[in-house]
C-alpha cells in the first residue's frame, strides 16, 4: 500500500514536473448532516482553473504547481478556502444563511436576525439606492411584505401614504414613526395649498444604508405612545476601517405619465352636446310647461342655448360647426420631464476614525406642467474612538430643497382639471392672439366665462407657487465602555426644518383666484425637534448557554413650531410680485405649537443554549398631548422564539436547515392627534368688521388619552434545500381600542365634534416571503424573492357613528373607508332616466332590489373598498458575467376606487360643458335602449350624484422597477486607474397592467386624503414613468 | 474610578431630565375655556366673536340668502355652477346629506352657542354695557333662530304653528354634551315666541347708534320682518314705522342711486356700511365673507345667471335694471360684484316696503301713506308715481320683489303670500329643508321633515 502510494507520488510528481500541475481530488460534505455535496464550485485562488463535485460529492482538479490555496463555494453554504498541502481532501463545507447572520436594528440597539422574535423588515441599499424618486418611500414599495405604500398622485416631493400591517386608526395619525440614526424626525405636513408636503424628500435615499420596519407589537412596544402604526428606522452609510473610497455617480433621463384619458374630440363633442340640448329641452318642458307652447319649442330653446354656448366655446365664431379646432387639452398639461441627479461620496477610516461624506443633487421636473423639484444635500457621518472606553461620533445632514408645485387637486388651477375644457377651444384666441382665457377685448381683462372654466396653462406663466425647504438633520453621540459587559450611550439629536411658501397669483389667473389685480402670499415654519436618549446596554453570556441582553434608559423629545403667514393683494403691475408692492395687506398671522414626551424605556433578551430565545420590553410614555387624568400610559410587550434546528431531533431532516418558531403579544399606543386636543378652547380668531373678537372652538376632555392596540404576532422562518429557498410566515392580530375619535355631537351644541376614546377596529393578516436561489453557478446567478401581504380591515365599534364627509365612511362592521352611496342600476330603458336600486331593508331583513329615478328613494349602500384584498411584491435578479438585471414587478390587488371627477367628466353631458370621457358616447338615446349611461340631458344632472357608477376597479400589476446593469470587468477598470465602473439603464413604473378607467390606479386625491377618505381620483395626477441612464464610478 | 465618576454623572443628567414640568405645555394661540370669559372685556369680545360666526359665509354672509334664492327660483335665475348641493337645491331634489343645508344649520347653532355664552357670562359686564350686550346678543340669536325656523320649519301660515315643527330653541351655552345635549324641536309657534321675545328684549336694550353693530333700529326692523310673516300686519306696520322714524332722525336715508346701495370699486375694497344700511354683515379684506359675490357676480364663480323672465319684470326706465350686466352672453346681476362690500341684511328700503304693504292691507297710513312710500321706492329708481288711487296690493309686492331682489327675501314672500314656485305650491315638502342627517343620526330626539 505504502508503496503503491509512492508510486503515484512519483508518478504525481513526474507529472507535474513534466507539465508543471499537479492533481488534486477529494470529497465535499455538508458538515451539518454529514452528506455528499454535488456541484460544488472548486476554484483555484489566482488561477483558472475549476471544477464541481460529482453526485457522490468527489472531485479532481488539475491545478498550477504555484497555486497555493483551493476555494469551494457553493450556493447557501460560506465559501472556504483551504491551503494546498496536500492532494487529497476531504472538505466539510458549513451551511451559512447570510440573511440569519445579518444584524438588524431595532429599536434603542441592534440584533442578529437570526435571534430576532418580533417582525422585523430589512430594506437594504442595494434595493433602493438610485431610484430615479423624490422620496425614499417609493423606493420600498414593493419591498416588503405587510407595508403598503401609496403615493397620492404624480406630483413630485408630496404625499406618500404608508401603512403597516392595515390602518390602526380612525381619526389619529396612521402613518409610521420614522427614526433616523436613532432620533424621530419630523413627517408634518406644513402645505398651504390643500395638497400634503412630505419632509421625508429631505432625505438623501443615496445616504441610507438601511431600512428596518418594526412591524409587530412586540417590536415596536419600545416606542410606546407612538408604536401602533410601525416604526420606520433608517439608519445612513458609516465608513469602514481601512478603505478609502470615492463614489461618484450620475443619471438622467425622461419622464412620462404612466397613463392618460380618452376624452372627446371636437366633433364628438359638438353632436355629444347636442342631443344633451335636445334632452335637457325635453326636461325644460316636463318641469316648466307653462313656460313653452310645446315640447319642441322647448327643443329649440335649449339647441339654441347650446349653439350660443358653443360660439362662445369656439372663441365667439362658428368653427365649432366643422369642427375646425380640435385641442387636445389633456396633452397641453403635461410637459417633457428630465431628471438628473448628480451624487458623489467619500468613505473611510482606519482603527479609531471612520467617516462617510457625500453630497447630491436632484434636479427632478414633474409630468405635470410647471412642476418641478430641486434638492440639494449633503451629508458627514464620523465615529472616533477616543480611548478604549468611549467613543463619540455624529451624524449631519443638511438639505435645502425647492419645490415648484402646483394646486391641489381639487383646483381649477390644477393642469389636470384642463380636461375640463372643450375641445373646440382653441389653445391660443384668435381674437386676441392670447392663450384662452386670458384676454377679454371688450373689458380688458381676463375672460370671465371663456373657455368654459379657467384655463389652468394661464397660471403656467403667470402665477409661481415654491416651498423651500432647509433642513438639518443631526446627531451626537457617545458610548461610555463601563465595563466589558456594561455599555452606556448617550444621543442628542436635533431635526430643524424651515419652510417658506411663497406664491404669486398675476393678473390673468383673476378668474381663478378672484382676485383682479394679483394676489400673493408668504409662509414660514419652523418646527425644531429635539430629542435625547440615555439608555444602558448589558450583555452577557453565562456558563456558555445563558445569553441575557438588557437595555433600558429614558427619552425626552420635544418639538417646537412656529408658522408665519402673510398675504396681499393689488400690485402695480405682474412685474411686482413681493408683498412689499400689495396695497392690500389681507391676512397676517403668527401661530407657535409645541409637544413633549418624556419615556423610560426596558427592553430584556434571554437564550438558552442557543436555541429558546425570550424578549420582554416595556415603555412609560408620558405626553403633553394627553388629559389631566391620564398623562402616563404603560407599554410592555413579550416574545419569545424556538430555533428548532438546533435541537438534535431535527439533525436528521436534511433538507431543513434552519426553522425558527416565534410568537409576540404586546401594547402600542398611537399619540398623533393635536397638539391641544383634550382642552376646552377659545379662539381669538373670530375679528369682525375690524374689532378683535373670540369664540369657542373646542370642548374639553381631560380623559383624553392615547390609542391603543394590543398586537399579537405568531411567525415562521426558515430555509430548506442548502439555504437555495428562504421562507417567512407571519399572521397577526391588532387590536386596537380608546380610538381617538372625533365623536359626532349634536351641532345644536355649537359644536359639531369632540375627540374621545371610544371605538374598536381590528387588523389580521398573513405575510409570506420567499426568498430563493434558482440558478448559481460561475458565470449565471438567478435570485428571486417574493413577499405577499393580505390584511382584513374591520372596524367593530365606533359607538354608532358613521364618519366621513364624502363618499369615503368609516362604519361599523366595516373596513376603514369603504365607499358609500346608492347603488347605480343603469338608464332606465324607457326613458333614459339614471335608476338607483332602492335597497331600502324590508321587514324580512332583504333589501328591496327594485329600482327607482328618485335618489332620494334609494338608500347608501357599501359600494366598494379602498383596502386592497393583498399587496405583493416579486424581484427577480439575474447576474450573468458583468451583466445585472433586475425586475421588480409590484401589484395591489381587490380594491376599489372613486371617480370623484365623474360627476363632471363622465356625466352624460348632463353636469355642465365638461368635455366628456369617450364612454360616454353610449348613453341612453331611444326608449329599449340598454346602457349603463343615462340619457345626456344638459343641466339636469342625469345619475351625477354619488353612486356606484363612478366605483372602479384599482387593482393593478406594475412593473415597478426595472435596472439593466453592466459592470466593467475589474481588470479594465484597473487599467483605467478605477475601482469600478457601472453603467446601468434603469425604468421606475415602467409599465402597468390594470382594468382602471381613469388615470393611474395608484391614487389618493390629495386635497381630500384622509385616513378615511382614501382611493378617490379627483383629476389627480397619474404616477410617473421614468426611464434613466446613469453610470457609477469608484476610485 | 473614571468609569464610576462618569456614570454618576449621567445618572444625574437622567434624573434632571426627568421632570413633569416638561410635559405641561399650552396653547399660544387659544386659551382655556375656563380662562375666556373671566372678564367684561372678555365678554365683548365673545360678542363680537358672534358676529363673526353669525356673518359667516354658511349662514348670514350669504349662503342662507343664497340657498333661500335658489330653492325659490321657477324660472328667473339660471344656475350653472358645479357645487353638487346648491344644484339639488336649485332642482328641489335635496337629499337629507346636502352639505350646504348642514352647513347653514351647524352655523346657526354655532352662533347662537356663541351668544348664550355672553348671555350667560353678562354678570361680568360692566353696568354701562350690560344692556347693550345683552341687546345685541339677543338681536343675533332671535334673528337666527327666526331664519332656521323659516328655512327647516313649515312656514306660519301652512297648517297650525302650534303643531308643526319648528327647530330645537336652545337657550343655555354648552359646556359638554350630555343627555340636555339631545335637544327636540319646538313647535313653529313657540320658536316664534322665542324669537319675538328675544327682539323685544333687543329693542328695548339696544341704543338707537352702535356702529355698525346692531341698533335698536335694526331690531325693530327685524321685528317688523317677524310679525310681517306671521301676517300681523299692525304690529309689522307699527315696528317698522317706530323703526323708520329712528332711522330717518339719525341720519339714514335711501342713496340717492339704486346702484350706491350696493357699492363697487376697483380694485375690490372694503366700503362700509352705506346710509341706507340698517344692518349689514361687516366684510374687510382682512375678515368676513360675502357668498353673495361669490355665486351671483362674474367676478366671483358666476354660477348665477339672471333670466330673460326675470329682466321682463322691470318697467321701461327702471334704473335698477342698468345694475344687471352681460358677460359673454350671460346676464348677472352687478348688486354684488364687490368682494369686500359688506353683506345688506336690512336696508331701510325694505321698511319703507314693509309699511306700505302694512298699511295697504290695513287700509291705514301709519307714519306714511302707502302711495308716499312706494313713491320713495320708485322715484329713486327713476320711475314714476303710482297714485294712491292706482296703487294695488299687487304692484307695491311686484316693487317688493324688485327692489329686494336676490337678497333672500323671495322665498318668504312667496310662501306668506301662498304663491307657487314652479309647480309646487307654497306649503310643498320640498320648499322646507331637511333636518341634516348628522344631527338626525347623534340626537334620537330630532325628527325628520315631511317628505324626507
Amino acid at each position: 500500500m505504502r508503496k503503491a502510494l509512492l508510486w503515484c507520488w512519483a508518478l504525481l510528481f513526474s507529472l507535474a514536473a513534466y507539465s508543471q500541475t499537479k492533481e488534486i481530488t477529494g470529497t465535499v460534505t455538508d458538515s451539518r448532516t454529514g452528506n455528499p455535496l454535488e456541484n460544488v464550485t472548486v476554484k483555484t485562488k489566482g488561477g483558472k482553473a475549476t471544477a464541481l463535485t460529482r453526485i457522490d460529492g468527489t472531485f479532481s482538479i488539475t491545478v498550477d504547481q504555484k497555486i497555493k490555496e483551493l476555494v469551494f463555494s457553493y450556493v447557501g453554504f460560506e465559501d472556504m478556502e483551504v491551503p494546498v498541502t496536500a492532494s487529497s481532501f476531504n472538505i466539510q463545507l458549513l451551511p451559512s444563511d447570510k440573511s440569519l447572520s445579518e444584524v438588524v436594528v431595532v429599536g434603542y440597539g441592534t440584533k442578529v436576525k437570526r435571534d430576532v422574535t418580533g417582525s422585523v423588515a430589512k430594506i437594504s441599499a442595494k434595493e433602493i439606492t438610485n431610484t430615479p424618486a423624490t422620496s425614499f418611500e417609493t423606493a420600498i414599495q414593493g419591498r416588503a411584505a405587510g407595508v403598503f405604500v401609496q403615493q397620492q398622485n404624480g406630483k413630485v416631493g408630496q404625499g406618500i401614504n404608508i401603512r403597516i400591517r392595515g390602518a390602526a386608526s380612525v381619526t389619529a395619525g396612521n402613518e409610521p414613526l420614522y427614526v433616523i440614526d436613532g432620533i424621530p424626525v419630523i413627517t408634518a405636513n406644513l402645505s398651504s395649498n390643500g395638497a400634503q408636503t412630505n419632509p421625508l424628500a429631505d432625505i438623501n435615499m443615496n445616504d441610507i444604508e438601511s431600512i428596518e420596519i418594526l412591524k409587530d407589537a412586540s417590536a415596536a412596544a419600545i416606542y410606546g405612545s407612538r408604536g401602533s402604526n410601525g416604526v420606520v428606522l433608517i439608519s445612513t452609510k458609516k465608513g469602514k476601517s481601512g478603505t478609502s473610497k470615492v463614489d461618484v455617480s450620475y443619471f438622467t433621463g425622461f419622464q412620462k405619465p404612466t397613463r392618460k384619458m380618452k376624452f372627446m374630440d371636437a366633433q364628438q363633442y359638438v353632436d355629444y352636446f347636442m342631443k344633451a340640448a335636445i334632452g335637457g329641452g325635453k326636461q325644460d318642458y316636463i318641469y316648466y310647461p307653462d313656460d313653452y307652447a310645446n315640447e319642441q319649442e322647448a327643443i329649440d330653446a335649449s339647441i339654441a342655448f347650446v349653439e350660443s354656448r358653443l360660439t362662445r366655446y369656439s372663441a365667439g365664431n362658428e368653427d365649432w360647426k366643422t369642427a375646425k379646432v380640435n385641442t387636445n387639452w389633456q396633452d397641453l398639461a403635461f410637459q417633457d420631464a428630465p431628471i438628473s441627479q448628480y451624487d458623489v461620496n467619500f468613505s473611510g477610516g482606519n482603527d479609531k476614525t471612520k467617516f462617510f461624506a457625500s453630497g447630491q443633487y436632484l434636479d427632478q421636473d414633474g409630468i405635470m406642467v410647471r412642476n418641478n423639484y430641486k434638492r440639494y444635500s449633503g451629508r458627514l457621518n464620523v465615529d472616533h474612538q477616543m480611548n478604549n472606553w468611549l467613543n463619540i461620533g455624529m451624524n449631519m445632514n443638511l438639505a435645502r430643497s425647492n419645490n415648484f408645485r402646483i394646486s391641489n387637486d381639487n383646483a381649477f388651477s390644477t393642469p389636470l382639471q384642463i380636461v375640463a375644457l372643450s375641445p373646440i377651444t382653441p389653445e391660443i384666441d384668435p381674437r386676441t392672439g392670447l392663450p384662452s382665457g386670458q384676454l377679454d377685448p371688450n373689458t380688458g381683462a381676463p375672460n370671465t366665462n371663456y373657455p368654459v372654466y379657467y384655463n389652468p396653462l394661464l397660471s403656467v406663466n403667470n402665477a409661481s407657487y415654491e416651498t423651500r425647504v432647509n433642513r438639518t438633520i443631526g446627531n451626537f453621540y457617545g458610548n461610555v465602555k463601563l465595563s466589558k459587559h456594561l455599555n452606556f450611550r448617550s444621543e442628542f439629536g436635533a431635526d430643524l426644518l424651515s419652510q417658506n411658501e411663497e406664491a404669486y397669483y398675476g393678473t390673468v389667473t383673476a378668474r381663478n383666484t378672484g382676485v383682479p389685480n394679483g394676489s400673493g402670499f408668504f409662509t414660514s415654519d419652523e418646527i425644531l425637534n429635539v430629542t435625547t436618549n440615555n439608555f444602558f446596554n448589558y450583555s452577557n453570556t453565562f456558563k456558555e448557554i445563558h445569553a441575557l441582553d438588557v437595555s433600558g434608559g429614558m427619552s425626552y423629545q420635544k418639538q417646537t413650531r412656529t408658522s408665519s403667514l402673510a398675504e396681499g393683494e393689488t400690485f402695480p403691475s405682474d412685474a411686482y410680485k413681493k408683498l412689499q408692492s400689495a396695497a392690500s395687506k389681507t391676512d397676517a398671522t403668527t401661530e407657535s405649537t409645541e409637544f413633549t414626551f418624556l419615556s423610560y424605556f426596558l427592553r430584556a433578551n434571554y437564550k438558552l443554549n442557543d436555541r429558546y430565545i425570550i424578549a420582554v420590553s416595556g415603555r412609560y410614555d408620558g405626553s403633553s398631548r394627553f388629559g389631566t387624568n391620564n398623562r402616563y400610559g404603560f407599554f410592555p410587550a413579550a416574545s419569545a422564539a424556538w430555533i428548532m434546528t438546533e435541537e438534535s431531533f431535527m439533525q436528521n431532516i436534511h433538507w431543513l436547515n434552519f426553522l425558527k418558531v416565534k410568537a409576540s403579544y404586546g401594547i402600542t399606543g398611537n399619540a398623533e392627534i393635536g397638539n391641544f386636543d383634550w382642552r376646552g378652547l377659545y379662539a381669538g380668531d373670530a375679528a369682525y368688521g375690524g374689532q378683535a373678537g373670540q369664540r369657542p372652538i373646542q370642548i374639553k376632555n381631560p380623559d383624553l388619552k392615547w390609542e391603543t392596540t394590543a398586537g399579537m404576532d405568531f411567525g415562521l422562518e426558515g430555509s430548506i434545500f442548502n439555504n437555495r429557498l428562504g421562507f417567512e410566515i407571519a399572521y397577526y392580530e391588532r387590536r386596537t381600542r380608546d380610538l381617538l375619535l372625533d365623536v359626532e355631537i349634536p351641532s345644536t351644541s355649537g359644536f359639531t365634534t369632540q375627540l374621545k376614546n371610544i371605538g374598536n377596529l381590528t387588523n389580521k393578516g398573513i405575510e409570506v416571503t420567499l426568498n430563493s436561489t434558482n440558478v448559481s453557478n460561475k458565470s449565471f446567478r438567478w435570485t428571486t424573492s417574493l413577499n405577499f401581504a393580505a390584511n382584513r380591515n374591520k372596524i367593530t365599534n365606533l359607538g354608532g357613528q358613521v364618519l366621513g364627509a364624502d363618499q369615503n365612511k368609516a362604519k361599523e362592521g366595516e373596513a376603514l373607508g369603504i365607499f358609500m352611496a346608492r347603488e347605480f342600476a343603469g338608464a332606465d330603458p324607457a326613458n333614459g332616466d339614471a335608476l338607483y336600486y332602492k335597497n331600502t331593508l324590508k321587514t324580512d331583513g332583504t333589501r328591496d332590489r327594485t329600482t327607482t329615478n328618485d335618489y332620494n328613494e334609494a338608500q347608501d349602500v357599501v359600494i366598494g373598498n379602498p383596502n386592497p384584498d393583498f399587496i405583493y411584491g416579486f424581484t427577480n435578479t439575474f447576474v450573468y458575467k458583468n451583466f445585472d438585471l433586475d425586475v421588480l414587478l409590484q401589484g395591489v390587488q381587490g380594491n376599489e376606487n372613486y371617480l370623484g371627477g365623474g360627476q363632471y367628466m363622465s356625466a352624460s353631458g348632463s353636469n355642465g360643458f365638461d368635455n366628456q370621457t369617450l364612454d360616454q358616447l353610449g348613453a341612453w338615446e331611444k326608449p329599449g335602449d340598454i346602457t349603463m349611461i343615462p340619457e345626456a340631458r344638459l343641466f339636469y344632472g342625469n345619475g351625477v350624484n354619488p353612486s356606484s357608477r363612478y366605483i372602479a376597479n384599482g387593482s393593478y400589476l406594475r412593473v415597478k422597477a426595472v435596472t439593466l446593469g453592466f459592470n466593467l470587468p475589474a481588470k479594465i477598470a484597473k487599467k483605467m486607474k478605477l475601482e469600478r465602473l457601472r453603467l446601468y439603464a434603469r425604468a421606475q413604473n415602467l409599465f402597468t397592467i390594470t382594468n382602471y378607467v381613469g388615470w393611474d390606479p395608484e391614487v389618493n386625491s390629495d386635497y381630500q386624503v384622509s385616513n378615511i377618505n382614501q382611493g378617490v381620483d379627483f383629476y389627480s395626477a397619474p404616477q410617473i414613468k421614468s426611464i434613466v441612464f446613469g453610470i457609477n464610478i469608484g476610485l | 474610578m473614571k468609569h464610576i465618576f462618569f456614570f454618576s454623572i449621567l445618572l444625574t443628567g437622567l434624573a434632571l431630565v426627568g421632570c413633569n414640568k416638561k410635559l405641561d405645555t399650552r396653547p399660544t394661540q387659544s386659551i382655556d375655556v375656563d380662562d375666556a370669559l373671566l372678564t367684561s372685556n372678555d365678554v365683548k369680545v365673545a360678542l363680537v366673536g358672534a358676529y363673526r360666526n353669525f356673518g359667516d359665509n354658511n349662514f348670514y354672509g350669504g349662503q342662507l340668502a343664497v340657498a333661500s334664492e335658489l330653492l325659490a327660483n321657477s324660472n328667473e335665475l339660471g344656475w350653472s355652477g358645479t357645487f353638487q348641493g346648491l344644484t339639488q337645491i336649485y332642482n328641489k331634489a335635496i337629499p337629507v346629506d346636502n352639505g350646504f343645508i348642514t352647513d347653514i344649520w351647524i352655523w346657526g347653532y354655532r352662533t347662537i352657542n356663541d351668544v348664550n355664552n355672553v348671555l350667560q357670562a353678562l354678570d361680568v359686564v360692566d353696568e354701562d354695557s350690560k344692556d347693550r350686550v345683552e341687546g345685541e346678543a339677543k338681536f343675533i340669536r332671535g334673528s337666527a333662530l327666526f331664519d332656521l325656523v323659516r328655512m327647516y320649519g313649515k312656514a306660519w301660515n301652512d297648517g297650525d304653528p302650534n303643531t308643526n315643527l319648528g327647530v330645537p330653541v336652545v337657550v343655555t351655552p354648552t359646556a359638554g354634551i350630555t343627555e340636555a345635549s339631545l335637544v327636540k324641536r319646538n313647535k313653529v309657534a313657540e320658536v316664534y315666541t322665542q324669537v319675538i321675545a328675544d327682539l323685544t328684549d333687543a329693542s328695548n336694550k339696544l341704543p338707537v347708534s352702535n356702529g355698525f353693530f346692531a341698533t335698536k333700529i335694526a331690531a325693530l326692523a327685524m321685528l317688523s320682518r317677524v310679525y310681517l310673516q306671521q301676517g300681523k300686519y299692525a304690529d309689522a306696520r307699527d315696528k317698522a314705522n317706530e323703526a323708520i322714524e329712528l332711522a330717518e332722525e339719525n341720519g339714514y336715508r335711501l342713496m340717492s342711486n339704486y346702484a350706491d346701495a350696493f357699492p363697487y370699486t376697483d380694485p375690490p375694497s372694503a366700503t362700509g356700511n352705506t346710509d341706507e344700511d340698517i344692518f349689514a354683515m361687516q366684510v374687510t379684506t382682512s375678515s368676513g365673507e360675502n357668498d353673495f359675490q361669490t355665486y351671483f357676480s362674474a367676478l366671483g364663480r358666476g354660477d348665477i345667471a339672471i333670466e330673460d323672465a326675470h329682466l321682463n319684470l322691470y318697467e321701461t326706465g327702471d334704473e335698477r335694471l342698468n345694475l344687471f350686466y352681460s358677460s359673454g352672453g350671460t346676464v348677472y346681476t352687478g348688486k354684488f360684484d364687490n368682494l369686500y362690500a359688506n353683506v345688506p341684511v336690512i336696508r331701510l328700503a325694505e321698511l319703507y316696503l314693509t309699511r306700505a304693504e302694512a298699511n295697504f292691507r290695513l287700509g291705514t297710513s301709519t307714519g306714511e301713506s302707502p302711495a308716499d312710500d312706494i313713491k320713495k321706492i320708485r322715484d329713486r329708481v327713476g320711475l314714476p308715481e303710482i297714485t294712491a288711487a292706482n296703487l294695488t296690493l299687487a304692484a307695491i309686492l311686484k316693487e317688493r320683489k324688485l327692489e329686494l331682489a336676490f337678497e333672500g327675501f323671495n322665498l318668504h314672500d312667496i310662501k306668506r303670500q301662498g304663491k307657487s314656485i314652479g309647480q309646487l305650491t307654497f306649503n310643498s315638502p320640498k320648499l322646507v329643508f331637511p333636518i341634516p342627517i348628522r344631527d338626525i343620526r347623534v340626537n334620537p330626539n330630532l325628527d325628520q321633515n315631511e317628505g324626507y
